[in-house]
């Protein structure tokens, strides 16, 4: 048995490499026979310095390198680009490039959720629903595909608008994929609410009130499962979101059970808004044109993505390469909540209280360099580095 | 001659390689058919003896700071144990190889020793995994134990005797499974917490403690461990089927029904979600314990009517 001589504390490590998370993250469990008394984690085991590389691309280059932070959601990351260089330049999207927009970030959006939703029951040790909601999400996967022609990375915009247009075949075949999964969503809800054993694990689980919530400051899913009225595509729409009644989601009794309940509900939701997308889409162009070279300026664009509010900071020196690219992901808002949620519960329900705000970890983690007066060489050159890491581990097989 | 035939029942049939062979593919069974309820394709019939080869084949990496003649020989006494109890119990229809009074005790500890063992091969260890593991496992065996035995000796009540092969004899043609239900899903939902299936892994849940106990087992320890789960199993179904669903006089009527519990055990495993280990041990004293009393009550007062 291990036991930190200091402490007498028995501390339980999950991650970077364990089965119940498939990104690496490091959190240190400590635990009091199964309750866990103490959470920490430790990020960064993913970090790909690519908001340093984008200031080394020009501006088209950059938003294929920023829609590949998140293998999930890519597409929210490529328009909350593309938006804030428009943005700078002053060129709106045409109104149909904005519909597909839409049309693809919802598309996302039901994958996202699906994918989600599988997770977190196989984390529960429920691997039914995870095998038939991921089955389910191959339906969406193939429309997206038939749609941009990829699974992943759709690379559906460009900066000034769209790359694609929504042909009749493509309305038929998205509309009959969102029948499908809507009739499957419903069986899921059903699971979600009603199936005993499930809300077992999930009923009063990671509660999170509606103060706490704010406190913490989550976003997305999470904060409205929390009762928390924070969505951006109604308090801040984009993209032609005012367009569509977009309703949102909201659930007050903050729990596991309501992380799910809201998520499901959201599919329908998507369901309806693309129902809406494809029912008027406005006729017309697919780009704007915008000039390689963009206004010296900065600006802030803010999507709703399907794990909580994506941030963009854009700075342009006028200049064909962007001078700084900020990109503040969901995950980091949300992971302090994970952290003290956990204590208290039981070991079993830590997996699922991680899992309930869907983290993202590859796109969570920065490099933060704190400036102190006269400690300037914290900084490590490329050489010292790689000299601190060849000591270090010499050190260590000692 | 009679040195022969004890060594042809210990090693070659029916307990040895017969009942290994036999419980390596039933545990093909159940992952094939669990996999079909989940909407998979599941493995090809030979992935449990392709597993296993493997394992025995692998090299065994013993741990810093176990005590390492514990760490090697408690797999040994697992899979000993298993095929000991094999020894009493009708399996492939045949007729026990031996036989005495009370060796239904003895059966139910032999196949508590795999358990054990596993919870005992969890603690023998640094690992905080496994020490975790192994008190779940041992927490288990206790929550369980008490219900499924006592779900075995309903049987034995009616019957009158506590003897396998003379209970299997009454039990022979009646279906027990009509007069007492709670006993025989009792049994059956115990035999799931004995063999840690889901919903009831959390003593292996990989999504918290990686593979529980056995996370610092490899090569032949492990392989050990999990042909001496094969046989258990097979075991577990053969009990079930001998008491409460009308014996297995000849193996073709084995086969059928304990086949028959499996196809129960798979969707069982996937309908539900993991318990927690408190909600494990709430379930089998709260609700197993208590129901199997009361039909034991109900019984003795038939009889003494």
């Amino acid at each position: 048995m291990v036991m930190e001589e200091d402490q007498k504390k028995f501390v339980i490590p999950i991650g970077p490499q364990h089965p119940a998370l498939k990104e690496p993250a490091h959190f240190e469990l400590t635990v009091d026979g199964e309750t866990v008394t103490g959470a920490t984690a430790r990020l960064g085991y993913a970090h790909r310095g690519i908001e340093k590389a984008v200031e080394s691309k020009n501006y088209t280059q950059a938003l294929y390198m920023l829609e590949r932070v998140c293998g999930i959601c890519s597409h929210v990351h490529a328009t909350a680009y593309a938006i804030g260089v428009e943005q700078l330049q002053d060129v709106t999207a045409p109104p149909r490039a904005q519909a597909i927009r839409v049309l693809v970030a919802e598309m996302e959006r039901i994958h996202s959720h699906l994918l989600w939703l599988g997770v977190a029951a196989h984390e529960a040790g429920f691997d039914t629903l995870f095998m038939f909601t991921w089955r389910d999400r191959e339906t969406i996967m193939d429309a997206l595909e038939a749609l941009t022609g990829n699974r992943v990375h759709y690379s559906a915009n460009v900066i000034g608008g769209v790359k694609f247009d929504v042909t009749p075949e493509h309305v038929t075949s998205i509309l009959r994929a969102v029948d499908f999964l809507e009739e499957r969503t419903n069986h899921y809800m059903d699971i979600v609410n009603n199936d005993a054993v499930f809300l077992q694990r999930t009923r009063g689980i990671g509660v999170m009130p509606k103060e706490k919530a704010e406190i913490l400051g989550v976003t997305g899913p999470t904060a409205r499962a929390s009762g928390v009225t924070r969505d951006l595509r109604i308090d801040a729409p984009y993209s032609g979101y005012d367009n569509y009644t977009t309703e949102m989601i909201l659930d007050d009794r903050g729990d596991l059970e309501a992380r799910f309940a809201v998520r499901v509900r959201e599919l329908f939701e998507a369901y309806r808004i693309i129902r809406e997308v494809l029912d008027n889409l406005p006729p017309g162009d697919l780009t704007a044109r915008i000039k390689r070279r963009i206004n010296e300026a900065e600006t802030v664009s803010r999507i709703e993505a399907p794990r909580g509010e994506l941030f963009y900071f854009v700075r342009s020196n006028g200049s064909d390469q962007p001078d700084r690219v900020k990109v503040r992901t969901p995950t980091i808002c949300n992971m302090a909540s994970v952290l003290s949620l956990a204590v208290g519960h039981q070991l079993a329900d830590v997996p699922m209280i991680l899992v309930g705000v869907d983290p993202c970890f590859s796109c969570n983690d920065r490099m933060i360099r704190v400036k102190r007066s006269g400690h300037d060489h914290e900084l490590f050159t490329w050489d010292q580095l790689r000299r601190y890491g060849i000591e270090y581990y010499q050190r260590k097989v000692r | 001659m009679e040195t022969l035939t004890a060594i042809v029942a210990l090693l070659l049939f029916p307990g040895g390689i017969a009942l290994i062979a036999v419980g390596l593919l039933y545990k093909w069974v159940n992952l094939k058919l669990l996999a079909r309820a989940q909407n998979r394709q599941g493995p090809r019939w030979f992935q449990p003896f392709a597993d296993i080869a493997k394992l025995l084949a692998k090299e065994e990496i013993i741990p810093d700071g176990v005590n390492r003649r514990f760490f090697v020989i408690l797999p040994t006494i697992a899979l000993a144990g298993a095929l000991t109890a094999a020894l009493y119990v009708p399996v492939f229809g045949v007729n026990p190889s031996y036989s005495f009074s009370g060796d239904l005790i003895v059966v139910i500890y032999l196949l508590s020793l795999l358990t054990l063992c596993i919870g005992l091969a969890g603690s023998n260890n640094n690992s905080r995994f496994s020490v975790i593991g192994s008190t779940r496992a041992l927490t288990q065996l206790f929550s369980y134990e008490v219900p499924f035995l006592l779900a075995m000796l309903g049987p034995a009540l009616v019957a009158g005797s506590w003897q396998i092969s003379e209970i299997h004899d009454y039990s022979a043609g009646r279906l027990l499974l009509l007069s007492q239900p709670v006993g025989f899903i009792i049994a059956i939902i115990g035999l799931m917490g004995k063999l840690e299936m889901p919903p009831f892994d959390s003593p292996e849940a990989e999504t918290e403690i990686v593979a529980g106990s056995l996370t610092e087992y490899s090569g032949r320890g492990l392989g050990l461990f999990r042909i001496g789960q094969g046989v258990e199993l097979v075991i577990g179904l053969t009990l079930v089927a001998a008491f409460y669903l009308g014996g297995v006089g000849n193996p073709i009527a084995f086969v059928l029904k304990t086949l028959g519990i499996v196809v129960g055990l798979a969707v069982l495993q996937a309908l539900a979600t993991r318990l927690r280990i408190d909600q494990t041990v709430g379930l089998w004293w709260r609700y197993g314990a208590l129901l199997v009393l009361a039909q034991w009550a109900v019984l003795i007062v038939f009889r003494a009517v």
